[in-house]
Formats: C-alpha cells, sequence, structure tokens
C-alpha cells in the first residue's frame, strides 16, 4: 500500500487538474449557439453521408498484429527483470529451481525465434503490405 | 494546482505519514512544474520556429499596462488566459460523454505517467521533517513495475485519440483517430523492444535504478546499446506524434485530425496532453540511454550526496532533457512528413526486425558478459548496428522511397484487385 498511494494520489490529482480547467472554463466561458456552429465541420460544404460508416480492413489487421507481438514481448519482461536481479535467476539456480543459467537464456532465446518465425510468415503473407 | 493539493489532503489525513506529504509535495511541484513548462515549450518551439525561417517569433507580449516587453515571456499567459475565456462548445451532432472524456483521459493520463519517472537523484536526508532517510526524486520510490507504468499509461493515450475521433462524429476526426491510432499501436512494438533491451541490462523496470547503473558502470545505454537507443528514439518520436509522424494532424489532409471538432479549453487539454507526450519521451530518452543525472568527472556516480551534489545531478538532468526537447523542434523544422505506408513500412518491416536484432545483442552480451573482454561487449553491438542499417536499408527500400507510386510502372489494376487483404497470392 505504501508504494502504491502515491500513485494513487497522483492519478486522483491528475483528473482533479483536467476536470478542474475543464469546470473552470465552462463556468467564465460565455455561450452563443448557432446553426451553423451545430454542423460538423467539412471544409465549408455541407455535411454529406453519415461518418459511422465502414473503414478499412487494414486499421483491424494492425490491430491484431499489435496484439500479437505485444503480448509476446510482455512474456519477455520477467525474464528480462530476473536475468541479472540478484534475487531472480541466479537465486533460481542456487536453490535449484533451474539445472543452470545457460538452459534460462535458451529458453529465451527459443521464444524469441518463435516471435521471428511469427513475424517471417505475417511478412509473407503480406500483412505488413499497407497499399 | 495547490488548490487541488489541499482538497485531496483531508481525504488522506487519516494516515498523516511525513512520506505521504513529501509525495504530496512531490506532485504538486510536479503537476505545477509540467503545466508552466508545457506553457513555456510552446513559445520556445515559436522561437524556434521563427529563428528557423528567419522571422522575429513572438516577442511583443511583457507586463501588462506597461511598455515592458520582456523577450515576449508573457505570451503563453496570455495564450492561456484567452484560451480559457473563450466559449467552451459543444457541437450537437458530437457523443457528448465520450466527447468530453477524451481530452480529460489523455490529460490525466499523461501528468500521472510522472508518478514512476524520477526528475533527480535522491536529496540528502532532511533532519526538520522527520523523514530520516534520503528523499527520492520520484513520486512513487516504491513502485517496482516503474517502466510498465509508463508504458501503461502512455498506452491510453491512444484511448484518447480514439474516443476523442470517435465522439466527434466528424469524417475528418474520424480517419485522423483511425490513422493515429494505428500509429500509436504500430510503434508500440518497437519502443517496448528498445526498452526490454535496457531493462535486460540494468535487470529492474525502476527508471531510477536503471540511471544508477548507468551512473556506476559510466557507460550510458546509448553506447552500449545503439541500435537499441536508434529505435527507441525514432518509436518516440512516433509515439509522441511529432513531426516526422505527424500524421494524425496531417492538416492538409486532415484538417485537425481528431481534434478536428474541439475547440476552447478541450482543445488546450489535447494540446497540453501532447506536448506532455513530447516531454515524457525527452525524459524516458535522457533516463534511459543518456545516462540520467549522470555526468563524467561532474555528478559522481555514488548513491550518497550532498545538497550541492543533489542540486547539480537535477540540473544536469534538467540540461539533457531541455536538449533532447530543442532536438525534437529542430527535426520538427527540419524534416518532411512520412506518407502513411511509409510510416506503417517503417514500423513494421525496419523498426521491429531491428528492435528484435538488437533484443537478442543484448540479451547474447549480457548472457556471456564475464567471459567476453570489455571491448568486444562494445564492439558487438556497434556491428549490429551498423550491418543492421545497412541491410534494412537494402531490403525495405520503399520505407524511405519517397516517389509517388504512380511513377513507379503502370497500375496493374487486375493484379491489385486479385490480391485480398491479407495480400495472399
Amino acid at each position: 500500500m505504501d508504494a502504491i498511494l502515491p500513485v494513487l494520489l497522483f492519478v486522483l490529482i491528475a483528473a482533479a487538474v483536467s476536470v478542474g480547467l475543464l469546470v473552470f472554463a465552462e463556468l467564465i466561458g460565455p455561450r452563443r449557439v448557432t446553426a451553423v456552429k451545430e454542423m460538423p465541420y467539412e471544409s465549408g460544404m455541407d455535411p454529406a453521408h453519415d461518418t459511422k460508416r465502414r473503414f478499412d480492413v487494414r486499421f483491424h489487421l494492425v490491430a491484431i498484429t499489435f496484439l500479437v507481438f505485444d503480448v509476446e514481448l510482455l512474456f519477455l519482461y520477467p525474464w528480462a527483470v530476473a536475468s541479472r536481479s540478484p534475487a531472480g535467476i541466479e537465486a533460481a539456480v542456487t536453490d535449484g529451481l533451474v539445472s543452470g543459467r545457460g538452459l534460462v537464456f535458451a529458453g529465451a532465446m527459443a521464444f524469441t525465434a518463435l516471435v521471428v518465425v511469427g513475424f517471417a510468415y505475417d511478412w509473407r503473407k503480406g500483412v505488413f503490405r499497407w497499399r | 494546482m495547490v488548490a487541488a493539493t489541499f482538497f485531496i489532503f483531508p481525504m488522506t489525513s487519516f494516515l498523516p505519514s511525513p512520506s505521504t506529504i513529501a509525495a504530496l509535495v512531490k506532485i504538486g511541484l510536479l503537476v505545477g512544474g509540467l503545466m508552466t513548462a508545457a506553457a513555456y515549450l510552446v513559445l520556445v518551439e515559436r522561437w524556434m520556429a521563427a529563428w528557423v525561417q528567419d522571422r522575429k517569433g513572438p516577442n511583443r507580449v511583457g507586463i501588462p499596462l506597461t511598455k515592458i516587453k520582456l523577450f515576449g515571456l508573457g505570451q503563453p499567459l496570455a495564450d492561456g488566459l484567452k484560451i480559457i475565456l473563450k466559449e467552451d462548445f459543444t457541437p450537437k451532432h458530437v457523443d457528448k460523454v465520450l466527447y468530453t472524456a477524451a481530452p480529460l483521459v489523455i490529460l490525466a493520463a499523461s501528468l500521472a505517467i510522472f508518478a514512476a519517472i524520477p526528475f533527480g537523484s535522491v536529496m540528502p536526508p532532511l533532519k526538520i521533517a522527520g523523514l530520516p532517510d534520503p528523499v527520492p526524486f520520484l513520486v512513487a520510490p516504491g513502485l517496482d513495475v516503474g517502466v510498465l507504468w509508463v508504458f501503461a499509461l502512455s498506452s491510453i493515450a491512444v484511448y484518447g485519440v480514439l474516443l476523442g475521433g470517435w465522439a466527434s462524429n466528424n469524417k475528418y476526426g474520424f480517419l485522423g483517430g483511425l490513422r493515429s491510432s494505428a500509429q500509436l499501436v504500430a510503434y508500440e512494438i518497437p519502443l517496448g523492444l528498445g526498452l526490454l533491451g535496457v531493462v535486460l541490462a540494468a535487470g529492474s523496470l525502476k527508471l531510477d535504478v536503471i540511471m544508477n547503473a548507468q551512473a556506476k558502470s559510466g557507460t550510458w545505454y546509448a553506447f552500449a546499446q545503439p541500435l537499441g537507443f536508434v529505435v527507441f528514439l525514432v518509436a518516440s518520436f512516433a509515439e509522441a506524434a511529432r513531426l516526422p509522424f505527424d500524421l494524425p494532424e496531417a492538416e492538409q489532409e486532415l484538417v485537425g485530425g481528431y481534434h478536428t471538432e474541439y475547440s476552447g479549453i478541450k482543445l488546450l487539454l489535447f494540446l497540453v496532453a501532447e506536448f506532455l507526450h513530447m516531454v515524457t519521451a525527452a525524459f524516458l530518452i535522457v533516463i534511459m540511454f543518456l545516462g540520467g543525472w549522470h555526468l563524467w568527472g561532474v555528478t559522481g556516480s555514488s548513491q550518497e550526496v550532498t545538497l550541492l551534489g543533489a542540486v547539480l545531478r537535477f540540473a544536469v538532468l534538467s540540461a539533457k532533457i531541455f536538449a533532447v526537447i530543442l532536438f525534437f523542434m529542430l527535426v520538427r523544422w527540419s524534416w518532411p512528413r512520412f506518407r502513411f505506408d511509409q510510416l506503417m513500412n517503417l514500423a513494421w518491416k525496419v523498426m521491429l526486425p531491428l528492435g528484435l536484432a538488437n533484443l537478442v545483442t543484448v540479451a547474447a552480451v549480457e548472457e556471456f558478459r564475464s567471459h567476453l573482454p570489455g571491448w568486444v561487449a562494445i564492439a558487438i553491438p556497434w556491428a549490429v548496428f551498423f550491418v543492421g542499417w545497412i541491410v534494412s536499408g537494402l531490403l525495405t527500400p520503399s520505407g524511405t522511397d519517397n516517389t509517388p507510386i504512380r511513377t513507379r510502372g503502370p497500375l496493374d489494376v487486375e493484379r491489385e484487385l486479385s490480391h485480398d487483404y491479407a495480400g495472399a497470392r
């Protein structure tokens, strides 16, 4: 709790500052509503069609690819932290939980190799081609 | 800012520990300092623009009702006052809740990032305040997940952009939001890869530990992991949506991008948040790759520090951050903007493989460091850096090719249409 309390305080204060600025401006600003102001801005043209239409599926592909690679990278963080800290892999080797450092390293590299294989497959399939 | 601090205070008064009060003081200083810094950095950027374009920048606004001009130092105050006095207008066609939430989310997140970002080394113990231990220049020193917190909150910026673009119910806003989120999401992976190398070398997710590790060895990670530095630098330019990566607001194509329908204070919140993203990026670049508060022969590297030493370290860190911010601004005024396909090519086909190469190199060097002579441990990453540079340049020329697509040969419509969206043949 001691570690997380300042963070919570910071989030609260940051939110309070943002909301405070907004409310303050809302209170003291003028208010003049006209019909033209209410229209969506389309470079001076009368708006045509609805905005919420179908959009390019490529954005969806980017999102999926991002999800895959980002999660795969997140798996590497625990290893990255543990590999150098004294309470990490060193301790695990001493306690006999792991047979050796080399095995952990090989495992991490094998995982990275799998990511690279997936990446090469995606590239070959043209996922990254933006035309 | 002070008012906000007092507003929160009664809620926490049931545990009035000195560390809580210290945290509140640090939060107050940071929030006030960041808002002021954002305002004055805008002025610096306008001066820089004027200098690059050989004209006079803002130099008139000084003290009101006098003739004292003060080189235009009153400009940010005048601008801020004006934009706060503007009408806070919400158009009829927007989704009101999301439209209001978007700037709040993005600004609160970009401020709260600084909970895990150190802004100096440590203060020597303050005897008066009942704090027996040295006070770190960090709001949440006990937070073990420092880098992940920074990473998570900078991802929340994507929500602000997407919500803003979607709720605006405007075609420019919608397209800008889509593009922007695709860009932010694509560059988050190289950003994470650059980060991973540093975490691997320092063995901690805490940013202050990362700085200390660099100070102790005397080798900044920019020299030990040049490839990671370049990947992280480029990705953080893209994450901060600064030119050459400011496609979310490519004004010739998208007017204002995701904030086309915003005006008054809500626009200000977006713009401040955007500036804070640049400041955050500068902080991260300096802390993770440029040694943080460490400077050879000036700051020392031990954990024990005198008052003068603490001030000196703070000054060194601030100077480095200011230099990186000036670099951001110079780049803005000297580079043209990428096209969107180039942007995506650069993220997926250049930065991601380079980041993976950096990760494997750093992992191998760190694993076998005790068996390697010192110069080899430095030489290998540099060799990989140059090889990666040349190979990526040769393999993916489209990332930097500026020729318009139509001049690359006749467009084969049949062939183009025969591809489905995944590009399978």
